[in-house]
This record gives C-alpha cells, sequence and structure tokens, in this order.
C-alpha cells in the first residue's frame, strides 16, 4: 500500500516535465549503469537483478502498524539497496523495479517513469547511502549502534526526500489545483512516518545481517583489485542530491514570479493549450471568475463570504444562456455518439475475427 | 503466485500479438504523451481517445473485465487527488450536453479529467503489457537503445520475480500461522526484519547458485538471444494508423467540438 501512495502518475505531468524528467533520469541510469558495470565485478551482475526481485518479495513481508488496523508498512527498498551494493548499483536495481512496477503492474504511468525513477531511485540511493556512509564511517570498525543510528537516519531523509520531490514536479507541470504547501505538507508528513518504519525495517535488516552474514554489508566496499569509493565520493553524492532539490525548488519559484495563483494556472494552459484557438471568451471569462471567487485568491483567505459565488455563479449560468455560442451542446452528443459507434463496430469486427479464427484453428491444427 | 496472475494474456496469439513489440511500445507511448497533452477542462474531447485500447484489448481477446479491474485496484491514490480538487478549484465553467446547458466548477471538470486519462492510460498499458510477451518487450527495449545492464536486471527481476515472492509468501504464512499477530509491536518490527534479513541471505545464495549455472551454460557477461523479431511491413502499417488516429484525436476532433 505505501510504495503505492507515492508512485506518480502520469496524469499529474505536462508533457515538458515528463520528458524532462525522463531525460534526467535516463541519464543518471545510463551513468549509474556504466559505474556500476566498471566497479562491480561481472559476476555480481546476476545479484543485482536478483535483488530486484528481493525487494518485491521483501515488500510481502507486511507489518501491521500499531494502532492503525488496515494500513501495513513495508520496505520500499531504496537505502537497503544502496547500502548493501553500493548507489550506482542501487540506482540501476531501484530502475529495473520502477519499471517492471510500472510495466507489469501498471504501477506509475510510462512518462512519469523518470520521475518516479528520481524521486524513489535517484534520491533515496544517492541521499541514503551518502548520510549512512557519512555517518558510519568505515563499515568495519562501526559501533552497531552507530550502523544503525546511520541506518535509520538514511532512510528517514532519503524517503522524504523523494516524497517532497512529488508535488514539486506536479505543481511545475501545473495539472494540480491543491496548493502546494497543502499538498507538501501531506506528502512530506506521510513519508516522515513511512520513512521511520522504513529505517526501522532497514536497521532491523541490517541487525540481522551484521549476526548472518557481516560480509553481506560489505558488498559494496573495496573488492580486490577493484575502485575504491571513498570519503570524496560520498560527500560528492551528498551535494549531487542537495543540488537536484535545490535546482527542483528554484525551478519552481523562478517560473512563479508572481506567487502562487490560481489564475496561472489558467493563463499557462491559454498560452500552451489553445495555440490553435484563439483563447475562447469562455476562457477568459472563467478567467476572471477564477481569480474573482476562488476560496483563497493569492493564498489569502477570501474578503467576501463564500455564499457570494453561488449568485455569480447563477450569473455565469444565466451568461451561459445567452452569450457564449461558441459551445454546441449537440457536437459533443454527436462526438459521444460517434466514438460509440465506432467502438461497436470495433467490437463487432474483433468477436467476427475471433470467431473465424476459432473455426479455422482446429482444422489446420489437426493437419500433420 | 505465478507470472499468469498479472500478464496471462500475453502468451496468446491474435493479430495485435503478432505485431512487434517496438511497434506497440512506440505506439502506446505516443498514446499516452498525447493524452496527458490535453487541457484539463476539455472532458469532452477525450472520447475519441477510447478507441486505441479498447480496441487493442478487443482485437487482442483480453477480456475487458481484466483489464478494468486493473484500473480498479490502482486508483485509490488518484481517486484521493480527483476528490480533492473540486474543494480548491471553484472556477465556473460552461458546459453544454445535447439540449441541457449548465455550469460546473472547474475543480469537478478536473476530477474527471484526470479520472478518465487515468483509466485510459492504464487500459492501454494493460493493452501493452497482455498482447506482449515481456522477453520480447525486453528485447524491443534493447533495440531501442536502453542500457544492456538495466535490460539485463529487467529480465533477472522478472524471472525471479515470483520464485521470491512465492518464498516470502510462504515465509509469511509460517509467521502467521505462529501467531505474530498478537505479538508486541517490538517483537512484530524485529521479525519482520529477521524474516527480510534471511530472506535477504537466501537471496544472496541463489544468486550465487544463479551465477554458477550460468557460467557454466557459458555466460560470460553479456547475454545472447535467438531473436526472430523483425519489423515488417504491417507494424510500419499500425504506427501511421495511430499516428493518423492519435492527430485526429488531439487536432481535429477538438477542432470540430
Amino acid at each position: 500500500m505505501f510504495p503505492l501512495a507515492m508512485h506518480m502518475a502520469n496524469e499529474l505531468l505536462s508533457i515538458p516535465v515528463a520528458a524532462a524528467t525522463l531525460a534526467l533520469g535516463a541519464a543518471i541510469v545510463a551513468v549509474a549503469a556504466a559505474v556500476a558495470g566498471r566497479t562491480l565485478n561481472p559476476e555480481r551482475l546476476p545479484l543485482m537483478g536478483v535483488m530486484g526481485a528481493f525487494v518485491f518479495a521483501a515488500q510481502m513481508i507486511n507489518f501491521t502498524l500499531p494502532g492503525m488496523p488496515g494500513t501495513s508498512g513495508h520496505l520500499g527498498g531504496g537505502v537497503l539497496l544502496a547500502v548493501v551494493l553500493g548507489p550506482a548499483a542501487g540506482i540501476v536495481t531501484m530502475a529495473a523495479i520502477l519499471i517492471v512496477q510500472c510495466l507489469l503492474f501498471q504501477d506509475g504511468g510510462v512518462l512519469a517513469l523518470g520521475c518516479n525513477i528520481i524521486n524513489m531511485g535517484v534520491v533515496p540511493c544517492l541521499a541514503g547511502w551518502g548520510l549512512y556512509r557519512l555517518l558510519l564511517g568505515s563499515v568495519w570498525k562501526a559501533k552497531p549502534w552507530r550502523q544503525y543510528l546511520s541506518a535509520w537516519l538514511a532512510c528517514l531523509v532519503g524517503v522524504t526526500a523523494g516524497a517532497a520531490l512529488v508535488p514539486i514536479e506536479a505543481k511545475v507541470s501545473g495539472v494540480m489545483q491543491i496548493p502546494l504547501s497543502h499538498f507538501l505538507v501531506v506528502m512530506v508528513g506521510v513519508h516522515l512516518l513511512i520513512g521511520l518504519f522504513e529505517g526501522l525495517i532497514t536497521f532491523a535488516v541490517i541487525a540481522y545481517l551484521r549476526l548472518a552474514r557481516p560480509a553481506a554489508l560489505a558488498l559494496a566496499e573495496a573488492q580486490p583489485g577493484r575502485r575504491k569509493l571513498g570519503r570524496g565520493a560520498v560527500i560528492v553524492s551528498v551535494l549531487l542530491t542537495a543540488v537536484l532539490i535545490a535546482g527542483a525548488v528554484s525551478w519552481f519559484a523562478s517560473s512563479q514570479p508572481d506567487g502562487l495563483e490560481w489564475s496561472y494556472l489558467v493563463r499557462g494552459y491559454g498560452r500552451t493549450e489553445n495555440a490553435l484557438k484563439e483563447p475562447s471568451p469562455a476562457v477568459v471569462g472563467a478567467n476572471d471568475w477564477q481569480s474573482k471567487w476562488s476560496l483563497m485568491p493569492d493564498y489569502n483567505k477570501r474578503a467576501a463570504p463564500l455564499g457570494a459565488a453561488a449568485a455569480e455563479l447563477e450569473e455565469a449560468a444565466e451568461s451561459a444562456e445567452s452569450g457564449w455560442p461558441a459551445i454546441n451542446g449537440w457536437v459533443s452528443v454527436a462526438g459521444l455518439l460517434g466514438t460509440a459507434v465506432t467502438l461497436a463496430i470495433v467490437y463487432l469486427a474483433a468477436v467476427l475475427l475471433r470467431r473465424r479464427r476459432r473455426r479455422v484453428g482446429p482444422a489446420t491444427g489437426s493437419q500433420p | 503466485m505465478h507470472h499468469s496472475h498479472i500478464d496471462r494474456f500475453a502468451q496468446g496469439d491474435s493479430p495485435v500479438h503478432r505485431l512487434e513489440a517496438r511497434a506497440k511500445l512506440v505506439a502506446v507511448l505516443a498514446y499516452t504523451a498525447v493524452l496527458i497533452s490535453f487541457n484539463r477542462y476539455t472532458v469532452a474531447a477525450l472520447a475519441p481517445m477510447a478507441i486505441l485500447p479498447l480496441s487493442m484489448l478487443w482485437f487482442g481477446g483480453v477480456p475487458i473485465w481484466f483489464a478494468l479491474r486493473r484500473v480498479a485496484i490502482l486508483s485509490p491514490f488518484i481517486l484521493a487527488i480527483c476528490l480533492f480538487s473540486p474543494l480548491y478549484d471553484h472556477s465556473a465553467h460552461a458546459a453544454a450536453f445535447g439540449p441541457w446547458r449548465f455550469v460546473v466548477s472547474g475543480g469537478w471538470l478536473t476530477a474527471f479529467d484526470l479520472a478518465i486519462k487515468f483509466t485510459f492510460g492504464v487500459l492501454a498499458l494493460t493493452a501493452l503489457m497482455s498482447t506482449t510477451p515481456f522477453a520480447s518487450l525486453l528485447e524491443a527495449m534493447r533495440k531501442l537503445g536502453a542500457p544492456k545492464l538495466l535490460v539485463m536486471q529487467l529480465g533477472f527481476v522478472y524471472r525471479y520475480l515470483f520464485v521470491l515472492i512465492d518464498e516470502a509468501m510462504r515465509i509469511r504464512r509460517g509467521r502467521d500461522f505462529r501467531g505474530a499477530a498478537r505479538a508486541p509491536v517490538g517483537r512484530r518490527l524485529a521479525a519482520v526484519g529477521n524474516i527480510v534479513g534471511s530472506l535477504f541471505v537466501r537471496t544472496l545464495e541463489r544468486s550465487d547458485r544463479i551465477q554458477t549455472a550460468m557460467a557454466a551454460r557459458g555466460y560470460r557477461g553479456n547475454s545472447r538471444s535467438l531473436s526472430v523479431s523483425q519489423f515488417r511491413g504491417r507494424d510500419a502499417a499500425f504506427l501511421l494508423a495511430v499516428a493518423a488516429y492519435l492527430l485526429g484525436c488531439r487536432w481535429l476532433y477538438p477542432a470540430i467540438l
């Protein structure tokens, strides 16, 4: 249930944002794949993929939250993968998991894959792993409590930072009308809680591995004859994540110089969507109504009572009756009917085709 | 749990199944891009977008209830966002359907718009996955230039997904039979950690065995496949038809509306 809440849907993104995040995600995954291919022993390659499958399986081991029957938390896995496999292999594996979730389970949109890979793969892996290693120092010399604490903090920060990007991406796309601050508070609040449990489970897994298989915790550590990832790499990855998040925030801030206004969204659409048609009077009118009668114009509580809006609505209905000749109800009915008729024809054709194939099928099948 | 639960129709045979995976992948990607490019207030213009996913499902012999069930399973998150939007967008919009004219708030228009786009998007993706074996799709992704390492990982994830899920389910059943539900929170959390940890160690050992088995069969770091799929005339025709259809949906239909 939990990872479902974090998967970005296609519908919340605009084309430019989807394209930009897809390009960025693809570039990061390509770099990570190259780095993982170089630093990881080629014999270790199957391990990454099987670890991806492991994350799915680990999500089956649910944990009923205390006091909240019905909801259950389980492992997201990004930070654990990064800790065990190293950040590059962790990112590639998370990307593989997210692509399988998208294609096979239709969880998260195809065009939102870039966003999902950044939010749930790149940010948790880089931020989580960087924080883990910064707090931990050497894996071999670290004391247990320090290992636990750093794993837990890494999950908390990694998961929450990734989740905080969801509302920002949606807002930059301009599809959402829920104000950024509200959505951000909800997402960050929920994911601080999720990060807490993710951290606790990761913490428990690491405790088990420390007892049962200490070598597994150092898989990403120096392998004989392989390049070693030093403290510099850790700092660089943390800085990179900070820049990524700061960049997203500042991009968002600069795209709305006149503050957070509802009307911004409508005007934005007027520019991009109605490139073919003139902005219809309906859009202009709606724009006016919107700035006048939205619940919280310019983020301030409205001065006029809300009841006034109802009267305005009636007025708008009257003007819909008289003016606005562009709107003709019958055309949309005709459009719906046309679609329905087309679908009926397609359906009939498919049924006929299948029936014919079924009749032909056994006859040809029995031929030697 | 087996693959058949998710992509049980992918191995069938139909005109849609016989199309090349690359053509279908590109078509569904383009369809999704056109779908989300629609203005959020133009709900009526979305109607003809139903034709492509539904015809792929029907011609592919995939039952419509199967696809609709996928939509229902995935809908909670998007439904929550849909239901929130009327609270925030009170702009008045004139709408007309047949002889009736009425005013709706922009929030409700957005809610319907998001729900319809989501449904169509999931239907299209289900149509793709139910008419294309995952291996062919991986092949298509490789031919379209995805990193080789990533495609290989996808293959591994798909291959071992249900093997490991089965194992996890067995462990979970064992835990539940031992009365885990009544244990205190701390103990339950520790149990989850131990189970996931032991699953992790088992996975490590399994991947070692897989590695040895693959090496014994001649694996030297890159996979080879006996691929016969090639881009044929009918795939090009399919892509052209989809392109014409999408252009019509995006520009011709809203223009006459």
